[in-house]
């Protein structure tokens, strides 16, 4: 354990995130007549978050756990904190291109943005139950607002109400689990759940406790899954996704789910054990796979319906939980890694679809009639990103899946055979309705009235530098897979 | 074990029924006339003067959070100051000055922000007639929040 002036150390990147988000409170008060000013806030916005992916890299390496052990400070929270601090970086230049967040409150959305990075980025390294629940606050408040940001449009406030009413009603259920939790094993540290089971298992438990002990985690579970959209805490998300202004829903359809399973991978490997030898008795494998189950059908069978391609998108994104949630299921280290790499690849993939959305200047899907011919360079990185969600060779999307379904085989129980294989059937669905984008946009002639799409040359040359990633991870991602091999250490 | 569980489910159960079994009792025997004075709100006494059901004021909950800010500072400075003393004799003098100082600077950054956007106001300038229900995009959002009075 770190001392306090050890764990303020460790603690840098944080406090450069805070300063950058007091420097734009400030920054924007003062040059409020300033007509330059959107571009000088989105460079306060970049160079803060530059400066906190340099204390990242700086801060002194070993595992340790910070400020009395409310922080974890190991491979998993450094992995994900660069993870948050790339998608904030994207989430500000799409703010910066968006036509739907207007220039004079440009500085408020990023004050919001970066709050929520700074919840992320605590999720990510909370080791404390009670650590957990604020950085999770601290998440979902800020997504609260931003959902609602256009408030004079009625879909956004209808999101951000039903976003609220949910979010309020997921985290106090999941405020009952943990206290739950505290009541049957004495603690609130997450590495101190596994030693009390340990202890409770030796003793002989009673009946009564391991119902309580069922109960308290799947109560908890409420608040991950909603974070992740995991079925059924699902409902939220297309109507969320469809009222916010979309240059927030590519942030948000990535980096809080990234932050959920960040937070379930340490609540569940940590906190019980490897889920998979059954803490306390349970079947804590089995009910995660279920989950999956129902979390990658219902999206990938909803999905297929859709025609507003942010709807599609949402659902799209339920099913991508789904396998994620499958390979959580297993536990090993090997399914924690492929759960890594799989969210550095989802990242780019998922931002540049939404991306694509925001650039295209409708959400229907007739609003990508003939894209090909109205702007190529769209249509094109569009369709790789789509590809890439479904999983097809060459891209980075099916080396992730290729590595999930790797560790999901690697059990080697039945169980896990048919979830595998679940999971291949759904990727199948999946296909239909991302072909179904790139048909319209390849296929279908545009009609009178389609003119032609313009993106400004920065844009372009974003929606670029994603799609050549996606493409490239997907024949040589032996680098990342290096970097998430060094990082996927757990306090344990 | 289990049987401590046990009482508690019955206790519960039986102040549950316990609250259905007044309600019917007190359903048989109580006479049942009611009239349009009987059924009206009751206010204290007061006559009442409309519904309570209506839109408050959002200016009320702006303030109460900008209220927010001191309480928060007065609550957090305290424990300082409690313990200031032995952080000096420790050495650490400077250290809880810069600290203090930094967290006030926090929320005085807040302060200035709602501040200069004019949120202190009790009426603020607009730049249409209130109410008016905006449906379509303002031009600038930030500026024509529309406030009841």
């Amino acid at each position: 354990m770190a001392g306090t002036t050890e764990s303020l150390a460790r603690f840098a990147p944080e406090l450069v995130l805070s300063a950058t988000i007091l420097a734009i409170l400030i920054v924007d008060l003062i040059a409020r007549l300033q007509p330059k000013r959107p571009s000088l806030l989105s460079g306060v916005a970049l160079v803060g978050l530059s400066a906190m992916a340099g204390a990242l890299w700086l801060t002194p390496t070993g595992d340790t756990s910070l400020f009395t052990h409310l922080l974890a400070f190991d491979g998993l929270a450094r992995y994900f904190k660069g993870f948050f601090i790339l998608a904030a970086a994207l989430g500000v230049l799409f703010g910066h291109l968006s036509d739907e967040i207007s220039r004079s409150r440009l500085g408020e959305y990023y004050i919001q943005l970066l709050c929520l990075t700074l919840g992320l980025s605590l999720l990510a390294s909370a080791q404390n139950l009670l650590m957990l629940y604020l950085a999770l606050e601290l998440v979902s408040l800020p997504s609260y607002v931003l959902s609602g940001f256009r408030w004079w449009d009625r879909r956004a406030s209808e999101a951000a109400l039903k976003y609220v009413v949910f979010g309020g009603a997921a985290s106090g259920v999941m405020l009952y689990g943990f206290s739950l939790i505290y009541g049957i094993t004495g603690t609130l540290q997450i590495d101190g759940v596994a030693a009390a089971l340990t202890a409770a298992a030796t003793g002989g438990q009673g009946i009564a406790g391991q119902l309580g002990l069922l109960m308290a985690v799947m109560l908890s579970l409420a608040g991950f899954g909603y974070k992740v959209a995991a079925v059924p805490f699902h409902m939220w998300c297309p109507d969320v996704y469809e009222g916010a202004p979309t240059t927030f829903v590519a942030f948000l359809s990535v980096a809080p789910k990234a932050a959920g399973f960040a937070a379930l991978i340490r609540f569940f490997v940590v906190g019980f054990g490897q889920p998979a030898p059954g803490a306390a008795g349970f079947p804590w494998a089995e009910i995660l796979g279920i989950i999956a189950i129902g979390t990658m059908t219902l999206g990938n069978v909803v999905a297929v319906t859709q025609d507003n391609v942010k709807r599609l998108l949402a659902y799209s994104s339920i099913a991508q939980a789904g396998y994620l949630i499958m390979a959580l299921a297993v536990g090993t280290d090997e399914a924690i890694r492929a759960v890594m790499l799989y969210l550095g690849f989802y990242l780019l993939m998922n931002m540049g679809a939404f991306f694509g959305v925001q650039l295209a200047g409708g959400e229907r899907l007739s609003a990508f009639r003939g894209m090909a011919s109205r702007n190529a360079t769209l249509a094109i990185t569009m369709a790789i990103f789509l590809f890439s969600l479904t999983g097809i060779p060459p891209f980075a999307g099916f080396i992730g899946k290729f590595y999930l379904f790797a560790a999901v085989l690697s059990v080697g129980e039945p169980f896990f055979y048919a979830l595998a294989i679940i999971g291949v059937l759904n990727s199948a669905i999946s296909l239909y309705y991302y072909a179904k984008v790139v048909r319209v946009m390849f296929l279908d002639k545009a009609e009178e009235g389609d003119g032609v799409v313009e993106v400004s040359r920065p844009a372009s040359a974003l929606l670029l530098a994603l799609a050549g990633p996606t493409l490239l991870f997907g024949v040589w991602w032996a680098p990342l897979a290096d970097l998430i091999d060094k990082a996927s250490s757990i306090l344990r | 074990m289990p049987f401590d569980f046990a009482v508690v489910l019955i206790f519960l159960a039986v102040s549950a029924g316990f609250v259905w079994a007044a309600m019917f009792v007190g359903k048989l025997v109580r006479p049942h006339r009611p009239d349009a004075q009987k059924l009206q709100t009751y206010e204290c006494g007061e006559r009442p003067i409309g519904a309570a059901w209506y839109n408050f004021n959002p200016r009320f909950y702006l303030l109460a959070l900008v209220f927010i800010i001191f309480d928060v500072e007065i609550a957090l400075t305290f424990p300082v100051g409690v313990v200031a003393r032995a952080w000096v004799e420790a050495g650490h003098g400077l250290t809880v000055v810069v600290e203090i100082l930094l967290f006030v600077a926090v929320l005085v950054a807040a302060l200035a922000y709602v501040w200069g956007r004019g949120d202190l106001n009790w009426v603020r300038d607009l730049e249409h007639e209130a109410p008016l229900p905006p449906v379509e995009p303002p031009p600038d959002a930030a500026l024509t929040r529309e406030v009841h009075s």
